[in-house]
């Protein structure tokens, strides 16, 4: 035999041995999941998959330590819980999806159930809710809305989450001010916050007024104004923009002037606060007399420097002539995997969770607004002027569409909102071009 | 008989033409076959971890496909591809990532040559100067992201030195003129030492007589590093830019950390539009299709250095 011919038979060998997984890889892609019938192939009860987004120590520590092993000893079921960073959490959650191994239950923020409920990945727990007390659903009710897509809930939050004014009330006392006076308008606020400005040249060194500028922080500043303003972000129905409006013009321009020109009253635009560990934040440092900010933020700046006289303030309208309002609404919530075969399990964790001392006892193990209206009179809410503030905020609470596409929403704004905010374009220009993109994403997302 | 004659008498006699070629089962040796298994291992794991996942991506770039989809992807054509055409966000990417690896690639290969030709000379503590120059390189990407974002931030190191000389702190991240230089600069520091290292294996490989002729002759140090030592070096680093130019062309890591592709998109490469694609709005067919454009230019890119240093002939 000569070597040519037998090296031919060992590459053809060779490529029949290769050849095969290639195939059969690339046609188990193409073919899509399989999907499971929860029904068919029902869950014995016992065990539970559920994923946590955050690295947070404290609630990693509360959760797998605490919360879990009694739900455990109180049910005889196992729990495996696996905390995924944030940004971490979609790719894997797809991923899973994509493979069929996804959790029985999982977590993520209210901005990410469309897209789930649009590819018929949740289950509807509006069955589940309706076998709670009247008083109990009641208890939920400021919360639950975050929770739904077209009336229907999908996902279980955990917490309140809300964009609030906070003040040094000593920068105010120095500057002359009323710390028991805060503004009661955005357009108050900007007027005090000239007052709060200190400047070095040209060089503000410390903001009268900082406002979330990132990105997606501009969108929630936006969003934050804009309902301030009586606006809205997208219609009714989800099928088109409508924060190209007048009121859109009003606050993106009262945006853009905070941060330049001769009345500017913040520098450093476009700094994500939100990734400054608490002893940097403006307001501990001294870089801020005033910011937007969530409750667990202020409660780790107070922490960081317990002399800090911080002070919230209610929510607001944009100039008086509208009802106050605040970006808010549900936090981070739970779902269940519409192909889980623990559906019952899944959902007894979740209303164990939910469940009137263990929310307080979750909430305050994060520093988050409780989402039961009760938890005002436990220790963790009366105790706390800050909490008493924001849950105080709730009913004003508005918060961001649920929408399919929505990420791709949010981003296409911050887009055009960051263009005009640094003055490339004039704001009316900027929100008619992000409105005609918007509209795109939500046509092809629906 | 002749070596000749012995090859022509074991040559086969050509087929009669229309005659179908006898086709005959060969058997491989058993030593041929241990041979086989031997590599088989290795194929595979290259095959099912590499070019799967490879000719996977090319398939779904001519998809449309939703990982959370139950139905699978949809076949669309070369539809992702002709999108990308008059895709201003692609393009512009494409024009960042471009940027970025010219703002890279250049001062890294010239310092990184200095450095090698300073490590090629014996001195006291010369393998501290080596070490040192090439720790940035063992270190992970994140990790030096996540240093120099603390570096560059409003009360970092670099806003300290400036105020400490009387300067104003500069936002550098934050403008969009200083954002890509910032990046950059990390780039480059984080990319010496591999790249000095190599130059000095190059280095370090060219005779030593060449030099000493070459002084014999009258030649100054200019004349040869010129004739010398880069016609000498070319092999590796015809092999350096290419690999920078792979490497940077996908940048991330250090995008994602540091700016997050902001502001105003002045840092948003490719990769980081192909991450948002795929993983932010679920569209893997579109970031697939991205993918392979984006290797297409690296391919292209890469081949023309080699060409350009190397020469036709290599």
């Amino acid at each position: 035999m000569s070597s040519s011919s037998s090296r031919g038979a060992a590459r053809r060998l060779l490529a029949l041995a290769l050849a095969g997984p290639v195939l059969a890889l690339s046609a188990c892609g193409l073919g899509g999941p399989p999907t499971a019938d929860p029904a068919e192939s029902g869950g014995d009860g016992t065990h539970l998959t559920v994923w946590f987004p955050g690295t947070n120590a404290t609630e990693i520590e509360l959760v797998t330590e605490t919360i879990v092993p009694r739900f455990e000893a109180e049910t005889g079921a196992t729990v495996d819980v696996t905390f995924l960073d944030w940004p971490d959490m979609s790719t894997k959650l797809n991923a899973a999806y994509a493979a069929s191994t996804a959790p029985d239950v999982f977590g993520h923020g209210p901005a990410a159930v469309a897209d789930f409920v649009a590819n018929e990945r949740l289950t509807d727990l509006g069955p589940f809710l309706e076998q709670l007390d009247a008083a109990d659903r009641e208890d939920m009710a400021a919360a639950l809305p975050g929770g739904q897509v077209d009336g229907t809930q999908y996902l279980m939050p955990l917490s309140l989450q809300a964009s609030l004014l906070v003040y040094d009330a000593d920068a105010f006392t120095e500057a002359g001010l009323d710390p028991d006076q805060p503004p009661a308008t955005w357009v108050e606020a900007k007027e005090v916050a000239r007052e709060l400005t200190e400047r070095d040249g040209d060089r503000i060194t410390r903001a009268g007024l900082l406002l979330p500028s990132h990105p997606i922080g501009l969108q929630q500043s936006f969003a934050t104004l804009l309902y301030a303003d009586g606006g809205s972000q997208i219609s009714p129905d989800g099928t088109h923009a409508t924060f190209a409006s007048p009121e859109g013009t009003e606050v993106l321009d009262y945006i853009t002037d905070a941060y330049s020109g001769e009345q500017a009253v913040a520098g450093s635009l476009g700094q994500d606060l939100s990734t400054l560990p608490p002893a940097q934040q403006p307001l501990v440092s001294g870089d801020a007399a005033m910011m937007i900010a969530t409750a667990p933020q202020v409660q780790q700046m107070m922490a960081a420097d317990p002399d800090l006289d911080l002070r919230v303030a209610p929510a607001m309208s944009f100039d008086g002539s509208t009802a106050p309002a605040a970006f808010g609404g549900a936090g981070p919530g739970l779902m269940i995997n519409a192909d889980s075969p623990e559906q019952e399990l899944a959902w007894e964790f979740i209303s164990y969770l939910v469940s009137p001392e263990v929310s307080v006892e979750y909430t305050e193990g994060i520093g988050a607004i409780p989402m039961r209206a009760s938890a005002a009179s436990s220790a963790y809410v009366s105790e706390s002027p800050v909490l008493q503030a924001f849950l105080a905020a709730a009913p004003a609470m508005v918060p961001n569409p649920n929408v399919a596409g929505w990420v791709q929403v949010r981003d296409t704004m911050a887009r055009h909102l960051e263009q005009a905010a640094n003055r490339k374009v004039p704001a009316e220009e900027a929100l008619s071009r992000a409105a005609a993109e918007v509209d795109d994403v939500l046509g092809r997302a629906g | 008989m002749s070596t000749l004659e012995q090859t022509a008498v074991r040559v086969p006699a050509a087929p009669a033409p229309g005659a179908a070629e006898p086709r005959r089962r060969r058997r491989l040796r058993p030593t041929q076959w241990i041979g086989v298994l031997f590599v088989l291992p290795a194929s595979l794991y290259v095959v099912v971890y590499q070019l799967v996942p490879v000719v996977y991506g090319l398939v779904l770039s001519f998809t449309e496909y939703s990982p959370l989809s139950r139905s699978g992807p949809e076949w669309v054509g070369v539809a992702n591809y002709f999108a990308l055409v008059g895709d201003e966000d692609f393009g512009r990417a494409l024009a960042v990532t471009g940027q970025y690896v010219l703002m890279v690639l250049p001062p890294t290969v010239a310092i990184a040559l200095g450095l090698a030709v300073l490590a090629n000379r014996p001195f006291r503590g010369i393998g501290f100067f080596r070490s040192a120059l090439y720790v940035p390189h063992i270190v992970s990407l994140t990790t030096v992201a996540v240093v120099w974002l603390w570096m560059y931030s409003p009360n970092g190191l670099f806003n300290e030195a400036l105020t400490g000389l009387g300067l104003p702190p500069q936002s550098w991240l934050l403008e969009e003129d200083t954002a890509m230089p910032a990046v950059a600069a990390m780039r480059v520091w984080k990319a010496l030492g591999s790249n000095m290292v190599l130059l000095l294996a190059g280095l370090q490989s060219i005779p030593r007589e060449l030099y000493e002729a070459a002084s014999t002759d009258g030649a100054g140090a200019w004349r040869r590093f010129r004739h010398i030592t880069l016609p000498g070096l070319r092999p590796i680093l015809t092999y350096v830019v290419a690999m920078d130019i792979i490497y940077l062309a996908q940048g991330f890591a250090e995008l994602f950390i540091l700016t997050g592709g902001g502001p105003l998109a002045s840092t948003t490469t490719v990769n980081y539009l192909i991450y948002t694609e795929a993983f932010q709005y679920n569209s893997f067919g579109s970031a697939s299709a991205m993918a392979f454009v984006l290797f297409g230019f690296i391919a292209a890119f890469s081949f023309l250095s080699i060409r350009g240093i190397a020469g036709r002939r290599s």
